[in-house]
């Protein structure tokens, strides 16, 4: 570029004039390229618009993309040197072998998780499987064994109190029966009893209801129904007791406590 | 002029201009403030559109990055990208054209299935960003991520081009068996 000024003084305006030079320089430059640009431009505005349609938009952009690239790839390759270029290849591949061996290994990993993953839901599923079952079990098994058990227990027990009834009344009957109707005081003034006498087994029955029915207040009075030495047997054998206070009551011993 | 074509105007003192292209404005607007916070030594311009043909009387600046955003949820904005489309000039689609679906979150929401959307960026050769615009999150990410992008469409990053950029962001999805 050739330098359009005068100079005044050479010595001491040389870096000033460098400065300037180079500015010019530059401006000089950014005009011519801006006036490349306008001459494009101008150009550019006389080349036709193309809208495009879903069914041609992917040919045509492709052999445009395709076009564009190859015009761009040689104004690169007029314009920078091939070192820049491989220097960028080298480093680029460079950045592609690391992301792709990262890339192999996480999926490898992701591989191991799922297989371990898919292997632990087996399992828990099989666990909850065997859960259920001995739930089911467990729950049946019981309720019917215990209900079962109850069930035999309760028969059980009143056989076996029927039984015992059964004996004690027979018992009864055949060792402590009704006396007959002509044992006779010989003592006028003792006043024979007209009631109707019961026998030592319903005695003994008035007795145990009144102990289970009212247990505070198991006494019963003594009925003229009650034959004396009935009484008498239960009372010196320790079966029945009399009422601490008042000598015309009895209960039965309670030999269940 | 009813067509946008990129180069039809000399381009403002590093200015680089986008152009948003949807139905959501809300969404849109809280885009565009995203952007404008992100760090950038250029001067960002960012337009809004419902829709295009854009009305010519009023004097806008060179475009150069048309982002089209579609929302899942809705048909209407996917029919109204696609007759949007129809206004673009094909000069554009080297690189200059960008797809934003949104909403792809909410599966039971969506009555837009994505593979449409994918389809749709993949017959128009231009890249396809996913993004929940309601997150400020993901808003601010998808923001940067259009920054860069339109600062390279632009030309402001020495050395890359748009179309440059385009063949980057494509190479890494492999075309679907369909369109081969």
């Amino acid at each position: 570029m050739s330098v359009n000024q005068q100079d005044l003084d050479p010595d001491s305006t040389t870096d000033m004039e460098d400065i300037t030079d180079a500015e010019e320089k530059l401006i000089k430059e950014c005009e011519e390229l801006w006036k490349d640009m306008e001459g494009c431009q101008k150009k550019l505005s006389l080349v036709g618009t193309e809208t495009l349609t879903d069914s041609n938009a992917q040919l045509s952009l492709l052999i445009m993309q395709a076009k564009c690239l190859t015009a761009e790839l040689s104004q690169w390759q007029k314009e920078s040197p091939e070192s820049k270029f491989q220097k960028l290849r080298v480093d680029l591949e460079l950045v592609l072998s690391t992301v792709q061996s990262k890339n192999e290994k996480l999926k490898e990993d992701l591989e191991r998780e799922q297989q371990w993953l898919d292997e632990q839901q087996q399992i828990l599923e099989s666990l909850n499987v065997l859960h259920n079952k001995l739930k089911q079990q467990v729950v049946t098994f019981s309720e019917s064994r215990v209900f079962d058990e109850l069930n035999t227990k309760m028969h059980d027990i009143k056989e076996y109190k029927e039984k015992l009834l059964i004996t004690l009344g027979e018992f009864l009957e055949d060792h402590f029966p009704l006396p007959d109707g002509n044992v006779k005081k010989k003592k006028k003034n003792v006043k024979e009893s007209t009631a109707q006498l019961i026998t030592l087994h319903e005695i003994l029955e008035i007795l145990i209801n009144r102990l289970f029915d009212v247990p505070h207040d198991p006494y019963i009075k003594i009925r003229d129904s009650f034959w004396p030495p009935y009484i008498e047997l239960l009372l010196r054998n320790g079966i029945a007791l009399r009422h601490p206070e008042d000598p015309t009551q009895i209960r039965l011993e309670a030999f269940h406590q | 002029m009813s067509v946008l074509r990129p180069l039809d105007k000399q381009p403002g003192l590093n200015t680089a201009t986008i152009l948003l292209v949807g139905t959501e404005d809300a969404l849109l607007q809280q885009l565009a403030d995203a952007m404008l916070k992100e760090d950038c030594a250029s001067e960002l311009k960012i337009h809004l559109a419902r829709s295009l043909p854009l009305p010519s009387d009023v004097n806008r600046p060179r475009i150069d990055l048309i982002m089209f955003v579609v929302n899942l949820h809705s048909k209407y904005s996917l029919q109204n990208v696609e007759e949007s489309l129809r206004h673009v000039d094909a000069t554009f689609f080297l690189g200059k054209v960008g797809f934003l679906a949104m909403g792809a979150g909410q599966e039971s929401h969506c009555s837009i299935h994505r593979n449409t959307v994918t389809k749709l960026a993949n017959t128009y050769r231009s890249p396809l960003f996913f993004c929940d615009l309601e997150r400020e999150g993901f808003r601010a990410t998808v923001a940067q991520r259009l920054v860069r992008m339109l600062q390279i469409c632009a030309g402001h990053v020495p050395g890359v081009s748009a179309l440059n950029l385009l063949s980057l962001l494509r190479s890494s999805e492999n075309p679907a068996p369909e369109d081969l």
